[in-house]
């Protein structure tokens, strides 16, 4: 095999996965494709991308035209309405998870998490429905990069300024909350740094405010003064402070970690590979959709060592379990979702502090694991739509030529939900779950999807 | 109401989870071993304060003239303070914990930290919560959460004693959100709740749920499948504690108080965990804090004064103690937006029956400043070493990677 090598990556780490016979394109590949990029996909759809190889699978998904079946026209005019008329922060909650479900762009969507993370603002301390709206829709503008127009845009949102007391920070009199939270978290990462940059990028910052819910910037506020960051002196403002960070190679480093983090997992790619994904960063203006486009398509992500390594979240598990289940005819209601998702460990609009939700193993508590189970059983009995139609499991099932007998149907819903045939262990925990007589029915192909959703195996990406 | 025994049995006999899971037996057989409670194990309850709560304005040093200079919008007045002795007072709002410091059950370790401080939340708290200082630089910018070398003092130390016999996990972290790295182990089992209704598993109707018996996998797969075998375990134990009420005392109605009820509950339950975890935000005072810090110490105040009481009317408070810190004080300069930016050393509160009531330690000078920030008089590792070995009877080299001198905090 020959790829022409690219100057970012002279050692090849991020080369393109190609099939072959001890990697092949497998369910179980487009499961985690599905899984890590977007939130979980429909048999049929699944199928689909089965059909036509990994190219044209990750190009649908980057082009946001990948899912087929609960495809409205009319998505957008409502999600528009429903937008306008949010008043308070759950209409605003139900309003992105209608995006998430129903919507044509699951990686759009999971970007704008991806953000809300990274940038975490809480409306906590906010207090304001527009605000935190604005803040959302400036993740969708420029969530697919380049990074430096997102931050750009981050930094003068009114929400973040009032999040880290931004309008505090005067002229000699310096608050360093934002300073040192985008020096730490947004850009450079703990390490890059020195206190004492921190206390001149706040210099730095000084006479940005918010007035009005708009970005002000108060000249009689802002230090003139010469200030060395980051080893370079001059009379810098705000910008120019954004534009240093930008610039320097940390930066880089800690966003291609972020990506990998985000769609890979925990402890998969190597220093090498952030260093040259880091380096392919800078070549293309800090453009995520090129990074991640890059992630998506490599044998990184396809390796088999590097499958299930990441703990699913959230508002993924929530979403993704119901629209693998094609939970479409009386689909569940957003808000019920958001609940559901906050009471897993993510409310949305509501992170525990700048530094995001901390993920990963830190999803699974006692309690967010008894709740997914929780959710799985609500679920299946129809409890998550005010119509309260219970999940006909034997119909899905069917419909896909499936579910001749039970071990037939726990085969599809371990398939469906993991990509792979249930492991003899797994069959046997849900043969004796369901207890030695069962046969297949509507009940027991209810019980059989929750504990499957319920597994351990489906925790994971 | 199954009593504790009638629980096991029932559950060893009919409990779909039990036949599913071939490694609950083996500790299930060891608690019908010793299905006693734990009735004279001593138990640990920590308080984070989250954010870095204003030391100086919390523990009042209303006599060093440093606190005159430094602190002029946030300046308490002496003669509204708690007065500890001449030189320090507690804020205001903290009658509560002034009654427990006068009735011999609250000690007070001043000027508590360690060398070098970091001034980030992430940082300085995992510095607190792992009690290691020499973390290795944040390597391939992994997050030192997301580092697997990186394990909890109180995970850490637990390991080295006994699991407890009723099957309850080791440590509970009660509150929304995330359980502490402190808790990080290797071995240890932990767990979180808000309320012990929400750990109760409604599932499917009568076919309860078990982890995997694979041994195949990933080190993150065995640790899916240990959590979710712990979480339906945890699960079964707390549908015992539901019944549990208050012993005649009234909480504040705010969130911390809230929280250690529901950890008074599960002690009165006979839940024999040893360490109890809870937290309080937002301490990251910036901005016009005089209010914001009044208002949260007197929710701490408050609560920790309930929660003793309670534990006081129920016999038994001298099995417990509470501990609360910070992951850093604020600057002594205030800032200029009425508020404090992040700082360094700041004070330890240990409540219980059998501590040495009083202040101790050294108390940090305002006038000897390093960088603008207090020098820290006590390594919070020596108070940890002090409670492992002292309170919990527990080896502390291993869990503070290193030995560090006990400071006295305990009636002898």
């Amino acid at each position: 095999m020959s790829f022409a090598t690219q100057s970012w990556d002279v050692k090849g780490y991020w080369t393109p996965y190609t099939p072959s016979d001890k990697v092949p394109w497998s369910l179980r590949r487009v499961v985690h494709l599905h899984r890590a990029a977007g939130f979980a996909a429909t048999w049929k759809e699944m199928q689909g991308d089965l059909a036509v190889g990994p190219g044209p699978s990750i190009s649908r998904l980057l082009a946001g035209q990948t899912r087929i079946d609960n495809v409205s026209e009319e998505f957008e005019p409502i999600a528009d309405i429903r937008l306008r008329d949010a008043r308070d922060i759950a209409d605003l909650k139900a309003w992105w998870f209608f995006r998430i479900y129903h919507g044509p762009d699951p990686l759009g969507e999971r970007l704008t998490l991806l953000w809300h993370d990274h940038f975490a603002t809480s409306n906590l301390k906010v207090q304001n429905v527009w605000s935190m709206r604005r803040q959302n829709l400036i993740f969708r503008k420029y969530g697919r990069g380049p990074f430096g127009d997102l931050l750009r845009a981050v930094v003068h949102d009114p929400a973040l300024l009032i999040w880290l007391d931004a309008p505090a920070n005067r002229k000699g009199a310096a608050n360093e909350n934002l300073a040192r939270e985008l020096m730490e978290l947004f850009t450079l990462g703990i390490g890059h740094y020195s206190e004492n940059d921190v206390k001149e990028a706040a210099r730095a910052l000084t006479g940005w405010a918010e007035e009005r819910d708009r970005f002000h910037e108060n000249a009689d506020q802002h230090d003139t003064g010469e200030k060395t960051i980051l080893g370079r002196t001059g009379a810098w403002n705000g910008d120019d402070l954004v534009r240093l960070l930008l610039e320097n190679p940390a930066t880089s480093r800690r966003l291609a970690w972020r990506l990998c983090d985000w769609l890979v997992g925990e402890n998969t790619v190597t220093g090498e590979g952030f260093n040259a994904l880091a380096a392919g960063l800078r070549v293309h203006d800090l453009s995520v959709a090129w990074a991640v486009d890059t992630v998506l398509r490599s044998q990184v992500f396809f390796a088999e060592e590097n499958l299930g390594r990441r703990v699913y979240g959230p508002v993924e598990y929530v979403a993704g379990v119901a629209r693998a289940l094609e939970c479409f005819d009386a689909p569940p209601n957003s808000l019920v979702l958001s609940e559901w998702s906050a009471r897993l460990g993510q409310d949305l609009f509501y992170p525990p502090n700048v530094g995001g939700w901390p993920g990963h193993r830190f999803w699974l508590s006692t309690q967010a694991i008894i709740g997914r189970a929780n959710y799985a059983a609500a679920l299946v009995r129809g409890e998550l739509s005010p119509r309260s139609v219970p999940l006909d499991g034997l119909s899905l099932a069917r419909r896909h030529g499936r579910g001749r007998d039970l071990d037939d149907f726990l085969v599809f819903c371990a398939e469906l939900l993991t990509g792979a045939p249930p492991d003899d262990a797994l069959s046997k925990r849900l043969r004796s779950s369901l207890g030695a007589k069962a046969i297949l029915d509507d009940k027991t192909a209810r019980v059989a999807i929750a504990l499957m959703a319920a597994s351990p195996e489906v925790q994971l990406v | 109401m199954l009593s504790r025994r009638a629980f096991l049995r029932t559950s060893l006999q009919t409990s779909t989870l039990v036949a599913l899971a071939p490694t609950v037996p083996t500790f299930l057989t060891r608690t019908i071993q010793a299905a006693q409670p734990e009735r004279d194990g001593r138990i640990l309850v920590v308080i984070q304060l989250d954010g870095g709560n204003d030391g100086i304005n919390t523990v009042v040093p209303f006599g060093d003239e440093g606190y005159a200079k430094h602190r002029k919008v946030l300046r308490l007045p002496s003669e509204r303070l708690f007065k500890i002795n001449n030189e320090v007072g507690l804020h205001p709002e903290m009658g509560g914990t002034a009654k427990l410091l006068e009735s011999g059950r609250l000690a007070i370790v001043q000027g508590v930290g360690y060398p070098n401080p970091s001034r980030s939340h992430f940082r300085s708290m995992t510095i607190w919560q792992s009690a290691k200082v020499d973390l290795p630089r944040f390597k391939e910018d992994i997050v030192v959460e997301e580092d697997k070398a990186v394990y909890g003092w109180i995970g850490q130390a637990l390991d080295e004693g006994r699991r407890p016999a009723d099957g309850s996990p080791s440590a509970v972290f009660v509150g929304d959100g995330t359980p502490p790295l402190a808790f990080r182990s290797h071995r240890c089992t932990t767990s979180t709740m808000t309320r012990p209704e929400d750990s109760v598993l409604t599932l499917p109707e009568e076919a309860p749920l078990d982890s995997s018996q694979s041994k195949s996998g990933t080190d993150l797969a065995a640790f899916v499948r240990r959590s979710t075998l712990d979480a339906y375990v945890t699960s079964a134990r707390m549908s015992d504690v539901l019944h549990v009420k208050d012993a005649g005392v009234t909480y504040p109605a705010t969130g911390l108080a809230g929280r250690l009820r529901v950890v008074a509950r599960l002690i009165k339950g006979g839940v024999a965990t040893r360490v109890f975890y809870t937290a309080q935000g937002s301490y990251d005072t910036h901005h016009v804090q005089l209010t914001i810090h009044a208002d949260l110490l007197a929710e701490l105040s408050g609560a920790l004064k309930a929660f003793v009481d309670d534990l006081a009317a129920a016999k038994l408070a001298d099995r417990v103690m509470v501990l609360c810190f910070s992951e850093f004080g604020r600057r002594v300069q205030e800032n200029g937006s009425h508020g404090t930016d992040h700082g360094t050393a700041g004070p330890i509160f240990l409540a219980g029956t059998k501590v040495k009531a009083g202040l101790l330690g050294e108390a940090p000078k305002l006038l000897d400043l390093q960088d603008g920030d207090l020098r820290m008089t006590t390594d919070f590792r020596r108070v940890y070493a002090s409670v492992l070995r002292d309170w919990l009877g527990l080896p502390s080299r291993s869990a503070l990677g290193g030995d560090f001198e006990p400071i006295s905090l305990f009636q002898v």
